[in-house]
């Protein structure tokens, strides 16, 4: 967590735009010079600088965004659930079909349908984001295609237009999620089903059904709660920027990808130093479910 | 072992289309190193948006530029990029990897692996962004941040397999004949880890022209020239109004290498590990 914090803030705060030449007028003083410099904090040590870095994410109080003065816990406080709502579904889709076909995948292993589900999650893994999001717009959303949704933007005022806009990306997300998802719990679950007790399950006629869900799902369930809970903070933040700055969708992404652009600092400070709070945070919570679906490990 | 390796690998239809697939743009990449092929992507040659001709085959983009030279150019951009952040990252994977599996449980080894959970705590894009500040818009700050982050990975896998081949009795013959730790490690532990870091680095590879694209996309990647994540750019725009050149030609060859790299890092994997679950 501090490593997080003092890495993001070493590279854009110390290393970071200066602003001070952008504040001054042509041909500035020495003395017209220092005390800007003195007005931004920039002649104070180093670690009294990350040490008001800390105090600034602890305490919320982000400062002003550099490009219209907007406080910048205000403008998260009202583009993460822009965010959420955007990603979450093709989010949970995405890894609910996963688990699905790599079910599917490890119980018919070796046949043809698990050769069918593993070729087509590598394709699916070789097609870039960008390309996906480009395809299903010509393919949904243009005269060239379907022309059945929004191009881009985001005006939703009720679960008709939320479904109307969230499609697209939605769609987008799971298929670029899915061919990586799918492989990973196929292995997973393809371990679980070689064991010893699922075997003599099988001998006990204990039905399909009964096997995958009471007994391997159940005992596979730490790597599967890993993966999810470690790529919550990545798709948050780096899915819906891609997404968000395609779709022209006002949600979190958006307002980092204009930050990265205009160098808005305070705003990439926030965003950075939060990640690291949520990484942090999905950390515990993985740990508290441990113990939940595996008592064994709740015992020192 | 190498020879057995290519034995499995050159009976395996998948993996072996995708070497083939893989040296193809290999070879198209060399002609435009060495100025046979793509030397006119930034000529204007024809008018806007032309269609497909004998002239021009994949038509023009918006200023009259050929796509199909920058679709070449742009493979060129793709190796270029992939095998440098292949290659560094994969050094210093392995590197660190080795020093904190040697060490392991020292205070070298926990330094290396808070790193590492740091570096996989930042959410890439963003890095990318800072370091394209810290580095005032150099064109080697998409490359530095790559190789940056995508270490990690690779040191984990060593670093697991430096502490198995750790126990076994040939290291422990060259500790008794009194062979120094670092000498050992470079000489007898890493070359045993050579199928992993093969396999590993042609992940890595993927990873890396996938991630070139869509920084380029995104306006942190290649600065000059041109790569086919500038094009897919371009072309964001210019499938709204009909015009498909750029997006079909940058798609179909950033899918067609991407599908020969994952076929063969596939096929390596199976072919270097006889008992591995998945396939």
């Amino acid at each position: 967590m501090l490593g997080v914090t003092f890495i993001s803030f070493l590279l854009m705060v110390y290393f970071g735009p200066d602003k001070t030449y952008e504040l001054l007028g042509k041909n500035p003083t020495e003395e017209q010079i220092r005390e800007v410099r003195h007005e931004l904090g920039y002649d104070r040590p180093f670690l009294v600088r990350y040490g008001d870095y800390l105090r600034e994410l602890v305490t919320f109080d982000l400062g002003l965004s550099d490009s219209n003065g907007e406080p910048v816990a205000a403008i998260l406080a009202r583009t993460l659930p822009v965010s959420l709502a955007l990603v979450l579904p093709g989010f949970v889709i995405g890894n609910l079909l996963g688990l699905a076909l790599g079910l599917l995948a490890a119980w018919y292993r070796g046949k043809w349908l698990d050769k069918l589900v593993m070729s087509a999650s590598v394709v699916g893994m070789s097609i870039s984001f960008i390309v996906i999001i480009i395809g299903l717009q010509i393919l949904l959303c243009t005269p060239y295609g379907l022309n059945l949704f929004p191009v881009r933007g985001w005006q939703v005022d009720g679960p008709g237009s939320y479904l109307y806009y969230v499609t697209v990306p939605t769609l987008a997300l799971v298929l670029v999620t899915l061919g990586y998802n799918t492989r990973f719990y196929r292995a997973v679950m393809a371990e679980e089903i070689e064991r010893d007790h699922i075997r003599t399950l099988r001998a006990y006629g204990a039905s399909p059904a009964e096997q995958l869900f009471k007994h391997v799902l159940k005992n596979s369930l730490v790597p599967v709660l890993t993966r999810i809970m470690f790529s919550i903070p990545f798709v948050v933040i780096s899915g819906s920027l891609l997404l968000e700055s395609y779709f022209g969708i006002p949600g979190i992404g958006l307002v980092t990808f204009n930050a990265i652009t205009s160098g808005d600092q305070p705003i990439l400070k926030a965003v950075v130093g939060l990640t690291g709070i949520l990484f942090v945070v999905a950390l515990m919570i993985n740990d508290m479910l441990y113990s939940l679906v595996d008592p064994r490990i709740a015992r020192p | 072992m190498m020879r057995e390796t290519w034995q499995r690998l050159k009976s395996d239809p998948y993996g072996l289309s995708g070497l083939i697939v893989v040296s193809v743009f290999f070879l198209i990449a060399s002609c435009v190193w060495s100025g046979l092929l793509g030397q006119g992507w930034y000529e204007v040659s024809g008018t806007r948006w032309e269609g497909i001709s004998a002239e021009h085959w994949f038509g023009t983009n918006l200023i009259g530029q050929d796509i199909l030279q920058r679709t070449l150019f742009g493979t060129a951009t793709a190796f270029e990029v992939g095998l440098t952040v292949t290659i560094c990252s994969t050094l210093l994977g392995t590197v660190m990897g080795a020093l904190s599996g040697w060490y392991n449980h020292s205070w070298l080894d926990e330094i290396i692996l808070w790193l590492k959970g740091v570096l996989d705590a930042i959410p890439f894009y963003l890095f990318a962004a800072a370091v394209a500040f810290a580095l005032q818009g150099s064109p080697w700050a998409m490359h530095v941040a790559m190789i940056v982050t995508f270490w990690t990975t690779t040191a984990r896998i060593i670093r697991g397999e430096v502490i198995r081949i750790k126990q076994r009795g040939f290291i422990e013959a060259a500790r008794a004949i009194g062979l120094p730790g670092l000498k050992t490690v470079f000489r007898h532990v890493l070359p045993n880890t050579f199928h992993l870091l093969l396999v590993q680095a042609s992940i890595v590879f993927v990873a890396a022209i996938n991630t070139e694209v869509i920084l380029s996309f995104l306006g942190l990647g290649i600065q000059d020239g041109v790569s086919w994540g500038l094009m897919l750019a371009e072309s964001s725009q210019e499938v709204l109004a009909g015009h498909f050149g750029n997006f079909l030609a940058a798609g179909t060859a950033l899918f067609l290498l991407l599908m020969g790299f994952n076929l063969l890092a596939d096929a390596l994997q199976d072919a270097l590990d006889s008992r591995r679950i998945v396939r």
